[in-house]
């Protein structure tokens, strides 16, 4: 593949084309490069290096640029399973996210601003990726101009950017977000190959759930106005529907739509990943869990599948990354990993954001069954 | 004198045990080790085991308790050749006179404080750890992190209000069987507040420590090098506690209590000093910025006075609601039920939201299933910090954030040498990053 080819494609999947069910050409499908990767201490930036090369390089799309790289740091970092760093389980692991940096930096990026809103606190990102076990000193050298903002709250911005869902959305019709996701040029999400006890997988796509605001849409946002100081998750609002958010950020499409958790949650990511585009993709399966997406979930396992997976189509790189899981992307509502919750791909797909039929996804590097660690 | 014949010398040295052999050879396991005083349950008083232990300087205290006839107990003791008795429950106040005991291990509430004996114990240790619901999973602490049964709230208080030596003890629950990390851990919980805590072994260690199974000979040589570690840096037991936020508290108010604010403070990794109601100065005040009173209604006239001043001086005073009261716990109980701890949500809540994200003494990131005690030096220039890991798994990449400027930092741990630490600046002072924790390591920085 070559830049150019690597650039056009990166650009479309920046723009959605058409409305909510009237998306008549075929969702777009972008190669999707998987690598071997057994452990944290191997090369991860050469190793990385090697899949952006084989999607067709990284200076076109980052060179001069701001690039935010969204990043899975769900729940507690003092929830641990086993007493394990939740680096090596649940959460985005600093060595994949330095070797992120470092590439982006090299590449020219102008840039790098490391996001995540923060479970439950409107406090500094770097805290809590101390409190997660994280040199955030050595991630500060990993490439110049690097910063971290926790967007659960305003943050550093003077006000909430709002981004629309083409179409008009499915559950809410736009969201009012930290400024971190309008003012990119790049946007990256660094997730984690992990099941999802709502959604059945969370990968790049559903890891964007994460951009939405507690100060807007968390349990104790406020009624009226943005909570600054938010305390608690989103579930009230975004999981369960049982609330609106704050009536700063516009509300529910049909208030009057299923409460369901398994049809709100696919819904809210699909229309998210709709509203703001991701142009690079990266699943961390190198060591994770298997049967849930946090500690909180009972049952849940240590695992190492020793794979990363990297695109720039979010949903042909989970479509992808849901094959080396050993499911079908495809599988409907009912069936694994799907048991209990709507596909967030197919949604993602009728949106016209990406394919995820393996059959139209060129996979670069290992081929899926290589890959494959059954969850 | 009924046990003038008992000679006891150098008790505040004393680094007990429970002790289940009259074997002497058993001694050999003692001998080289910092363990020099063994509770002796009456069944296994021997001469020739006392005498032994005499000659390799370790004190041995026989171990009664109520029921029988105390003073013959004492006389059995004195003629068996142990050193003193260790009364163990609770006793009338004419028979502990009569006695004079070595050591008292009796209830919370039953310590005297103002008593005659040099060391102050009590047998309502709590097991140190990470407090496991019946789900399996880590019951959660105000932090979002697992909350941990510890002694150190009712230590840091015992040490604030007395400087006699403190030792705290229980036995392991029957039918279970405890990591060698558990013994570590209890250990530690004591020692980081100045205080001994009792070893006591499941049934289990002990048969093979006594048989000489290699693994259990191996786990103890760990205990060993923890009490030789703590014992060798008896200097630090006598220093204060440090940091911004005083905790005015008394036996009254909670302060006997494990669960209660101090441990909801430590809990959040908040440095905290106590402050006992009925010490309460000016001088116990000085360098606070932050003061909780859980009781007002328990501080005389004078000692309310001495927090207005505080107040007036600049400082921030959280008090509990007028008409509020500690909630008093029943009986002998040492933690707080459900209710009390509802009742101090308040307090808790409005306590969190003024000291937030403040540093008050020192900010630890990446430690949430450790505790800490933070002391300093009266100048000023030396400040040390213990921290306890409960999980059975070591920390990596634990995060300091000190107030104040300091030029030199190490990470003292019983498993080897000082380890320098490269001290770097942050908005608030010093930051000092920790690789690696076993169970315990203390940072000191000058």
């Amino acid at each position: 593949m070559t830049r150019r080819e690597w650039l056009a494609l990166a650009g479309a999947t920046a723009g959605i084309r058409g409305r909510l069910g009237a998306v008549s050409a075929p969702a777009p499908s972008a190669p999707v490069a998987i690598a071997r990767c057994r452990s944290y201490n191997e090369d991860i930036a050469a190793i990385l290096a090697g899949m952006f090369d084989q999607l067709g390089g990284l200076p076109g799309l980052v060179r001069n640029k701001t690039v935010t790289i969204k990043l899975n740091l769900t729940g507690s970092p003092a929830l641990r399973f086993q007493g394990r760093p939740p680096a090596v389980t649940h959460y985005s692991h600093p060595k994949t996210v330095a070797a992120m940096a470092h590439l982006m930096g090299e590449a020219g990026a102008r840039r790098i601003r490391l996001v995540e809103s923060c479970w439950a606190t409107a406090g500094p990102l770097e805290e809590y990726m101390l409190d997660s076990g994280w040199n955030v000193r050595s991630l500060q050298g990993a490439a110049a101009n690097v910063e971290f903002e926790n967007t659960n709250a305003l943050g550093k911005g003077k006000r909430y950017s709002r981004l629309k869902v083409p179409g008009g959305g499915r559950i809410f019709p736009a969201y009012d977000l930290n400024h971190s996701y309008e003012d990119t040029d790049v946007f990256v999400s660094m997730a984690k190959l992990k099941n999802h006890a709502t959604c059945g997988v969370t990968l790049s796509m559903k890891n964007i759930f994460g951009i939405t605001p507690a100060s807007i849409y968390g349990d104790d946002a406020g009624a009226g106005e943005p909570n600054e100081s938010p305390g608690k998750g989103r579930v009230e609002v975004c999981h369960l529907g049982r609330r609106q958010p704050a009536k700063s950020a516009p509300g529910e499409v049909d208030r009057s739509s299923s409460r369901d958790p398994g049809f709100r949650m696919p819904r809210i990511v699909a229309d998210l990943v709709a509203a703001r585009p991701i142009h690079v993709a990266f699943v961390d399966g190198i060591e994770t869990i298997a049967g849930g997406e946090g500690p909180w979930i009972p049952g849940i396992r240590a695992v190492e599948p020793g794979v990363m997976v990297l695109g720039a189509n979010p949903v042909n790189t989970d479509a992808v990354a849901t094959a080396v899981m050993g499911y079908d992307p495809r599988a409907g509502r009912g069936k694994p990993p799907f048991s209990s919750c709507d596909n967030t791909l197919l949604l993602a797909e009728s949106l016209g954001v990406g394919t995820a039929d393996l059959g139209r996804i060129e996979v670069l590097g290992l081929k899926v069954a290589e890959a494959r660690f059954k969850f | 004198m009924l046990l003038a014949l008992l000679l006891i010398t150098g008790t505040a040295d004393w680094v007990p045990a429970r002790w289940m052999s009259n074997d002497p050879k058993s001694l050999d396991l003692v001998a080289g080790t910092p363990v020099n005083c063994l509770l002796v349950e009456e069944r296994l008083w021997s001469a020739p085991f006392a005498g032994r232990a005499k000659e390799l300087g370790i004190a041995t205290l026989g171990v009664v308790r109520p029921g029988g006839d105390p003073v013959a107990s004492a006389k059995k003791a004195a003629a068996t050749g142990l050193t003193g008795l260790a009364l163990e429950g609770e006793f009338d106040d004419a028979v502990v006179a009569e006695i004079k005991p070595a050591v008292e291990l009796t209830t919370r509430r039953r310590i005297r404080w103002d008593g005659p004996a040099d060391i102050l114990g009590t047998r309502q240790g709590l097991w140190p750890g990470i407090q496991i619901q019946e789900s399996g999973a880590a019951k959660a602490a105000p932090t979002g992190g697992p909350w941990i049964e510890t002694n150190t709230g009712f230590l840091r208080f015992a040490r604030a209000l007395t400087d006699k030596t403190i030792w705290t003890a229980n036995t392991p629950p029957p039918k279970t069987l405890f990591s060698a990390e558990r013994y570590l851990q209890a250990i530690a919980d004591a020692a980081i507040a100045g205080a001994r805590w009792v070893l006591a072994f499941d049934g289990d260690f002990t048969r093979r420590l006594l048989e000489g199974e290699a693994m259990a000979l191996r786990d103890w040589k760990r205990i060993a090098a923890e009490l030789r570690y703590f014992e060798s840096h008896r200097e630090w037991a006598g220093l204060a506690s440090a940091g911004q936020l005083a905790l005015v508290e008394d036996t009254g108010s909670g302060a006997l209590m494990s669960g209660g604010v101090l441990d909801m403070i430590a809990a959040k990794h908040t440095p905290v000093r106590p402050v006992p109601g009925s010490k309460l100065s000016d001088d116990r005040m000085k360098g606070a910025k932050l003061a909780v009173n859980v009781d007002p209604a328990g501080l005389n006239a004078e000692q309310k006075e001495v927090l207005r001043r505080f107040a007036r001086a600049g400082g921030t005073l959280l008090s509990g609601p007028p008409g509020w009261n500690f909630p008093s716990a029943s009986g002998d109980a040492i933690t707080l039920s459900k209710e009390d701890t509802d009742k101090l949500d308040g307090i808790w809540r409005e306590m969190n939201a003024v000291t937030g994200r403040r540093n008050l003494g020192v900010r630890l990131f990446n430690v949430s299933s450790m505790l800490s005690n933070l002391l300093a030096a009266p100048d000023g220039k030396q400040v040390v910090l213990h921290l306890v890991n409960y999980s059975n798994y070591p920390v990596e990449a634990i995060t300091a954030h000190v107030l104040g400027s300091f030029q030199k930092a190490a990470l003292y741990r019983p498993e080897g040498p000082p380890q320098p630490l490269k001290p770097f600046p942050v908005e608030e002072g010093t930051g000092v990053e920790i690789d690696r924790l076993a169970v315990v390591g203390t940072v000191v920085l000058e």
